[in-house]
Parts: structure tokens; C-alpha cells; sequence
């Protein structure tokens, strides 16, 4: 990857999640493509207030268990039926109910896993870089108690001057650049 | 956090009280509880020209309404009571409406008086009182030796003394839990706010051994009402499967209940997308584990393949009962995890409530398949007379007037408590303690 340089964006600190989701919503509905939201827990408006409503964990979840209960249901069918058939108290090969409890775990097992997989796989982690880190008030406040919404300088309304007075109007407790 | 402070805070409205269209779901109710008793009278006559059946599926869909608005009514009850302990917001929403529930216990115990009084068409320990009559009948073919034997050996359980006796009191305890807790929730919302952690400490005090008692009592009269029509059965399990029921049929019920009324003020303001959403949570919990007793039940059962026990599923599978039991599973289970899965679903108001209204009705289904098999001419015999409808007319007449009832419950206090230190927090807007 060729070395950026420059501004990366404008990072403004908030001190409730309250205020960063309703400058984060004026943010999108003003066209202000190019954002993000760091937060130290999970603020799911704040997530749909930059748009990141839909990604595509859930159906890797669900095709993840679905594979899995599959697998774990079809190899103990031809573990009984067709590899080892084992006359088990004059009971069927093919019995089913017998199949049900590991069939539910590896559900369990592969969507889990696929679950915790995909995440990592679709959000970009583990990254060994960012440049939000440049900045001191978020290494400090972004996993404690301090809520940040960042404008991103890739954003065609970009502009270092007239983003910064924007973003004042949010009365922020600080607005840092960051640089690459 | 201070809400007087945030300009973002709603603000409660001044009129507490049901809204008026709580009255019309009531007339609505009336006239079609009337509409479907009527169709019962007539089913009822059609059955006994047809095969002389016709009032005892009468009185086993009795038994069916009553083990459903049993269930919304102690359900509520049980209910109301972990809220009490466990907290949390979804439990402020719901406190009113379960409260409600709780107070229908009146109808509830003149419903069970119908089966009280008819005892002897329903359960066979009640036909056969002495050990000369189980032996006579068992020279006659009536009864099976299996039969007369858990007849004889269950008699100091299986009476009509005991039948009575502890059912009315279960019943003692339930109105005094439904009463005590009802009258003291007045005085917490006429006291200062100063005082909310004594009455905190005080509702935990008084639901936490509620709770046990009452897993305890559920448990005897789902095994005196339901479970005993067949004397040979037996199921440790039984009285967990009702309370799972219970919890499945109540969070459905009160989710209805909450979207409906959130038509107004004051649900209008209080029912957040949140609370929604945990409570859809909440009840995708209740299908899983549903589901979870109900199989796990059944593969023990199919795993001992004892001759004691398996008779009871070989009644409820073979003789066509299989396609019951196959969309019972599809009903009760498939179809509500796989809606409730859904997160968009639980947000949604519209699709919740058609869920949970799907809910309610397969509950019924589950318990159709529960007790009907349970009698000589039903057990793997699968087949229409008109007395088999009465398992739709009368639970609808049952539920329709049961739900009339509740609604002047519901009207009777005003839907919000006041006096709690959640209100705060659920009038904030939702992402300000995300």
C-alpha cells in the first residue's frame, strides 16, 4: 500500500453518547459521506445514525449453522446407517431423535464461530495501524468514557477549515486533526 | 443523569388512564365470546346425535380454555413476580398489564369449577373410586390392567377429596400472592419517592418465595387437571413444561397487549423501540426452551422405550396424530424462531404482534394435542366428529369472555407506574444509555 500523508480527518470528542448520535445523524443527513463513530461499548443508534445498518455477519451466522447442524446431522447418518450399522436395542438405524442433541450443537458450534469469524473477516480486524491513534484524547477516551464521531478527509465536502467550524456547532468538548 | 437537564427528555402525558378503545376490544370481545358459545351448544348437541360424545369434547375443550387463561392469569402472576426481582425496564412497561392479569383469577377458578363438577367424565381415577369398582370394570373390559392398577395404587393421590383440596389450595395462594401484591403496588405509588428502596426490598421479599411457592402449586394443578386423564402416565418434567408454556403464552400475550395500547398515550410514549426488542428477546428465550423440555422429554422417553411410558407418545403419534404432532412442532417452534431470529422482526410493531398473536394460538394447538389422546376414543385414532370442534368453539368462547374481563382490569388503574426510578430513564430518548 503507497504511504498516505496529510489529514486523515477531524476527530471531535463528545461526552455522551446522546450528543455523538445526533451529530453523527446531522452529519449524514448533510451529506457527509466519509465518517465514523468510536465508541468505548456498543451504541447500536449511533451505528444506524452513520448508516452502518446492514452488513453481512448474520447471513454468514445463519449459512455457518445451517452448514454445521448439516454436517453434524449427515455424518452421524452414515456413521449408523452405512459405515458401522449397529443394532442399538432393536432400534432403527436411521433414528433420528438419537441424531437431534449433536446435530443442535454443532448448529450452535458453527454459527458461533461464524458469528465471531465474520466479524473479524468483514470489519478489517486485527489492524495493526490506525491513525485515530495519533491522537492522544482518543487513545485515552475511546475505550473509557468519551464518545468520538470523526470526519473522514477522503469526504468530497472535506475541506480543514469549514469541516472544523461545522463540526463546532455540535459543541463538541474538543475537535483534534488527525494525521495519517 | 438528571433528566430535568436534557431538553431530549419526553415528557409524560397527564392522562395515565387506558385509553377509551380498551372498552370497544371489550364489546368486541362479548359479542365474539357470545358468537362461539353459541356454536358450542350447537357442536355440543351435533356431537352427542353423532357418536354421544358430543358434552364430554365439550368438557375436555373446557379444560383446554381453562389451562389457557389459567396459565395468561397465574402465568401474569409468576411473571409479575421475577419482574419484582429481577428488574429492569421491559418490567415497568409490563407491571400494569401482568397486575391485570393477576386479577382475573376470578374467572379463572368458575372456569375450573365446570371441571370440578364433571370430574367424572374426564378422568377415569374419578369413575373408579374403590378398589371393587376398578376390578369390576377391569372383568369387563373397561379398563386395561395397566389402568386398574395405577387407578388402585394412585387412589390416596387420584381422589376427589385431595383433587379438591389442593386445587382450591393453589387457588388460596394465588389470590393471596395476586391480592397482596396488587394492594401494596397502590400504597408504593401513593408513598414518597424517598422510600422506593424499602418497597423495592419489600416486592423482592414477598416474590422471591412466591416464585418457588408458586412453581410449586402450578405444578400440582397442571398435574391434578391435566395430567392425571391418564392415570398410567407419569412425567417429571410435566409441571416445568406448563411454567416454559406459561412464560411462552404470557410474553406473547403481553407484547399484544403493549403494541395494541401503544395506539395511545400513555404506551404511546412509554413503549420504546428498546423495551420492544428485549422483550421480543425475551421471548425468543421462552420458544428455545420450549422447545428444548419438550424434546428433551420426548428423547428420554424414546430412549428407555419402556412399556410404562411410551404409550403415552404412541397415543399422540400413531392413528394420524403424527401430522398433529409434526405441525405442532412446525406451529409452536419453527415458525417463531425462525420469525423472532429476525432482528428487524422484534423492532417492527406490526410483525411482532402477528408473531405473538401466532404464539397465543399455537399454545392452544400444543395443548389440543396434549389432551385429547388422553381418552379411549381419541388415543391413535385421529379422526373428525363434530365433537372435535368443539377444541376451537369453546377455547374461543372461553379466551373472548376472559379477555372481556381483563379488559376492565386493565381499565381499573391507570397503565403507568409513577413511582419508580426507571420512569426516568425510560422517557429519555433511547441512545442516551444505549
Amino acid at each position: 500500500m503507497p504511504a498516505r500523508e496529510g489529514v486523515y480527518g477531524l476527530l471531535a470528542e463528545f461526552e455522551t453518547p446522546g450528543d455523538l448520535v445526533r451529530a453523527a445523524q446531522q452529519a449524514r443527513q448533510d451529506g457527509r459521506r466519509r465518517r465514523d463513530c468510536y465508541t468505548p461499548y456498543p451504541v447500536e443508534e449511533a451505528a444506524e445514525a452513520i448508516g452502518f445498518h446492514r452488513n453481512k455477519v448474520p447471513l454468514l451466522t445463519l449459512i455457518g449453522g445451517l452448514m454445521g447442524g448439516t454436517a453434524m446431522f449427515l455424518l452421524q447418518v452414515w456413521v449408523s446407517v452405512l459405515a458401522y450399522p449397529l443394532n442399538i436395542a432393536g432400534r432403527p438405524m436411521y433414528s433420528w431423535p438419537a441424531f437431534i442433541v449433536p446435530t443442535y450443537e454443532w448448529t450452535i458450534l458453527w454459527a458461533g464461530l461464524s458469528a465471531a469469524f465474520g466479524m473479524l473477516a468483514l470489519n478489517g480486524l486485527p489492524a495493526l495501524y490506525h491513525p485515530l491513534f495519533n491522537a492522544p484524547n482518543f487513545r485515552d477516551g475511546a475505550t473509557t468514557d468519551k464518545f468520538f464521531l470523526c470526519l473522514e478527509a477522503l469526504d468530497p465536502k472535506f475541506d480543514r477549515a469549514e469541516t472544523k467550524a461545522y463540526l463546532e456547532k455540535f459543541k463538541p468538548n474538543s475537535i483534534v486533526e488527525v494525521e495519517y | 443523569m438528571d433528566s430535568n437537564h436534557n431538553p431530549y427528555t419526553k415528557q409524560l402525558p397527564a392522562e395515565l388512564g387506558a385509553p377509551a378503545f380498551v372498552d370497544a376490544w371489550k364489546s368486541r370481545a362479548l359479542v365474539i365470546g357470545a358468537i362461539f358459545a353459541v356454536i358450542a351448544v350447537i357442536l355440543g348437541f351435533l356431537g352427542q346425535a353423532e357418536d354421544g360424545l358430543g358434552w364430554d369434547h365439550f368438557l375436555r375443550a373446557w379444560t383446554l380454555g381453562t389451562m389457557l387463561t389459567w396459565g395468561l392469569a397465574v402465568g401474569g402472576l409468576a411473571l409479575l413476580m421475577v419482574q419484582y426481582c429481577s428488574g429492569g425496564k421491559w418490567g415497568l412497561l409490563l407491571r400494569r398489564p401482568l397486575e391485570a392479569l393477576s386479577r382475573t383469577l376470578p374467572v379463572i377458578f368458575v372456569y375450573w369449577l365446570v371441571i370440578a363438577l364433571f370430574m367424572k367424565r374426564l378422568y377415569l381415577w374419578a369413575q373408579f373410586t374403590t378398589a371393587g369398582d376398578t376390578a369390576a370394570a377391569l372383568k369387563n373390559g373397561v379398563l386395561t390392567e395397566i389402568q386398574a392398577h395405577c387407578i388402585d395404587f394412585k387412589r390416596p393421590m387420584l381422589n376427589a377429596d385431595m383433587f379438591w383440596g389442593v386445587s382450591l389450595l393453589c387457588f388460596a395462594i394465588w389470590v393471596y400472592y395476586a391480592v397482596r401484591l396488587n394492594a401494596l403496588a397502590l400504597q408504593r405509588e401513593a408513598d414518597a419517592p424517598e422510600n422506593t428502596p424499602y418497597w423495592i426490598k419489600k416486592f423482592e421479599n414477598i416474590s422471591g418465595p412466591g416464585i418457588i411457592i408458586y412453581s410449586i402449586t402450578m405444578t400440582a394443578c397442571a398435574i391434578y387437571w391435566v395430567m392425571s386423564m391418564d392415570v398410567t402416565w407419569f412425567s417429571s418434567v410435566y409441571g416445568l413444561l406448563f411454567l416454559v408454556g406459561q412464560g411462552y403464552l404470557v410474553l406473547a400475550f403481553c407484547i399484544i397487549v403493549a403494541i395494541s395500547l401503544s395506539k395511545a398515550e400513555p404506551f404511546k410514549t412509554i413503549l420504546r423501540q428498546t423495551e420492544q426488542h428485549d422483550l421480543g428477546k425475551l421471548t425468543f428465550a421462552f420458544v428455545m426452551l420450549n422447545i428444548y423440555l419438550n424434546f428433551g422429554q420426548f428423547l428420554i422417553i424414546w430412549s428407555g422405550n419402556l412399556p410404562g411410558e411410551i404409550n403415552w407418545y404412541l397415543d399422540r403419534i400413531r392413528g394420524s396424530w403424527g401430522i398433529v404432532i409434526t405441525l405442532d412442532f412446525i406451529f409452536h417452534w419453527v415458525i417463531p424462531f425462525s420469525m423472532l431470529l429476525s432482528r428487524d422482526l422484534k423492532r417492527n410493531k406490526k410483525r411482532l404482534l402477528r408473531v405473538c398473536q401466532w404464539m397465543v394460538f399455537a399454545r392452544a394447538f400444543d395443548m389440543f394435542w396434549l389432551i385429547e389422546p388422553n381418552f379411549k376414543d381419541a388415543a391413535r385414532n385421529l379422526h373428525f366428529s363434530w365433537g372435535i370442534l368443539e377444541y376451537i368453539a369453546v377455547p374461543a368462547a372461553m379466551f373472548s369472555f376472559w379477555l372481556a374481563y381483563y379488559c376492565t382490569r386493565l381499565k381499573a388503574r391507570p397503565l403507568v407506574q409513577v413511582n419508580d426510578p426507571h420512569l426516568e430513564e425510560i422517557l429519555e430518548p433511547e441512545h442516551a444509555n444505549a
